[in-house]
């Protein structure tokens, strides 16, 4: 399953070769970090087809955009994986890929992927399941809600019926227990 | 002085993390972050706990995506400079900016190859009328060179003809002068007694004009009786040069009457205008 070669540097090089315009850099950027968009891009529009073209979508903006980053903001990662989101959650609350009526029911679509995927991916998903027992249910219901359906923390305390500043608290307290849990 | 601690412990970095701030909370935090090296550390772990979550959760796409992706991103490699337009990082920007639509060259190409047979086109077919009406007029000239020669060929002849007149010695020339009645009446006339021909040359002529109901007749002197030779008109009204009358084997003289158009059987004598006798 994994190419041949995969190209991987340091983020201060790459972000340098990026700067350069090489073509090095774009296929670094690919081997370092299509599987980690894909699957935050897949889980938000749980379509492989569609799924495939946003990520394409987003290689695409990184590369043209690449002089609006700004390392001092913070990580390349954040910078790219904020953009291959805001591209997926368009593309889902976009009217077209509504009226394909295909998509599954928002509310199951994290599970339905993980499911999907288990089988095939099963290393891979051995960590999440650890990750998963970690978080306590309400902390897993805020991280799949903003994190992987596009939820601004604004719909989702609306959607879970609890207070602004709980949505906050409990995000944070989710993203502390994730770090804990990284740490080990 | 900001209580670092309450701003850390009231989530917004994490926000700030996932892009779920306006641009203007968005700068504040940025701006705090350069401020206090507390809240750039914490941004950065937060930061890093987020991208190890992504990879914990990472799914390889498939393998044939990766070509497809690498070459659609660099299609545009050497235009990508242009791209000076600042951006901020922000998740409302539109996307469409970024498309980069390269015209297809070789529509281009066709394009104007297109073009430029269409304007050798019309050259040509300037050139062409041009060329045409030319020849037009060119053509137009030659047939009237070519008439202007036959005239003055003619016109040659007729004059050596006349020459010849003079030179044969046969042609005895005869000048008829004028009467008492017109003394300025002149006129010269070649016979060839032996072809029998008379020739009357029109151009030193001397008659007076006539009327529309009247010409001149031509007499031949023989034995004493007049023979008719034929008519004529003034030379003025004539423009042969010299004009061939009706043959006569003898005579001893010439005259001319004014007779009544189409000729008389005897001649008025009382309308002698010229005479000549050898």
């Amino acid at each position: 399953m994994s190419p041949k070669r995969k190209i991987s540097l340091s983020e201060e090089n790459l972000i340098q070769a990026l700067r350069n315009r090489e073509k090095i850099a774009v296929e670094a950027l690919y081997d370092m970090y299509s599987a980690s968009l894909y699957g935050v891009i897949i889980r938000i529009v749980t379509e492989e087809a569609a799924a495939e073209d946003i990520l394409q979508e987003t290689f695409v903006k990184i590369w043209h955009s690449f002089a609006s980053y700004s390392a001092d903001k913070g990580r390349l990662f954040t910078w790219m994986v904020n953009i291959a989101r805001n591209l997926a959650i368009d593309k889902v609350r976009s009217k077209d890929f509504k009226n394909q009526g295909k998509n599954q029911e928002l509310e199951n679509n994290v599970t339905f992927i993980d499911e999907q995927r288990n089988t095939v991916y099963n290393p891979e998903l051995l960590g999440i399941r650890d990750l998963v027992k970690t978080l306590k249910p309400e902390q897993k219901a805020i991280l799949d809600l903003v994190y992987f359906k596009g939820y601004t923390h604004v719909e989702a305390a609306e959607e879970l019926d609890v207070p602004l500043g709980t949505i906050k608290t409990r995000l944070r307290m989710a993203i502390q227990q994730l770090r804990k849990h990284f740490n080990e | 002085m900001k209580d670092v601690k309450a701003y850390i412990e009231s989530g917004i970095l994490e926000l700030y993390v996932l892009g779920d701030l306006n641009p203007e909370e968005r700068l504040e935090v940025e701006k705090t972050a350069l401020e206090y090296p507390a809240v750039k550390a914490e941004l950065a772990e937060i930061e890093k706990t987020m991208e190890l979550f992504a990879e914990e959760h990472a799914i390889e796409p498939s393998e044939q995506l990766r070509g497809k992706i690498i070459n659609s991103t660099l299609v545009n490699l050497g235009d990508d400079r242009i791209f000076t337009k600042q951006r901020k990082h922000s998740d409302e920007e539109e996307y469409e900016d970024d498309k980069v639509i390269t015209m297809p060259k070789r529509t281009q190409f066709y394009k104007y190859a297109f073009a430029a047979c269409l304007t050798l086109l019309l050259i040509s077919i300037y050139g062409m009328v041009n060329l045409y009406s030319q020849l037009q007029e060119s053509n137009t000239q030659l047939a009237t060179l070519q008439a202007d020669k036959t005239k003055f060929a003619n016109q040659v002849n007729l004059k050596d003809e006349q020459l010849s007149l003079y030179r044969d010695t046969n042609f005895r020339i005869v000048r008829l002068k004028g009467l008492p009645k017109t003394p300025a009446a002149s006129m010269v006339l070649a016979w060839n007694p032996s072809t029998k021909k008379v020739m009357v040359d029109m151009q030193s002529m001397k008659l007076p004009k006539t009327d529309t109901k009247h010409e001149y007749q031509l007499w031949a002197l023989v034995k004493g009786k007049p023979v008719d030779m034929g008519v004529f008109d003034n030379a003025a009204v004539d423009s042969a040069i010299v004009k061939e009358m009706k043959n006569i084997a003898s005579a001893q003289g010439f005259a001319v009457t004014l007779e009544p158009k189409g000729g008389s059987v005897n001649p008025t004598l009382d309308q002698m205008v010229v005479i000549g006798q050898f």
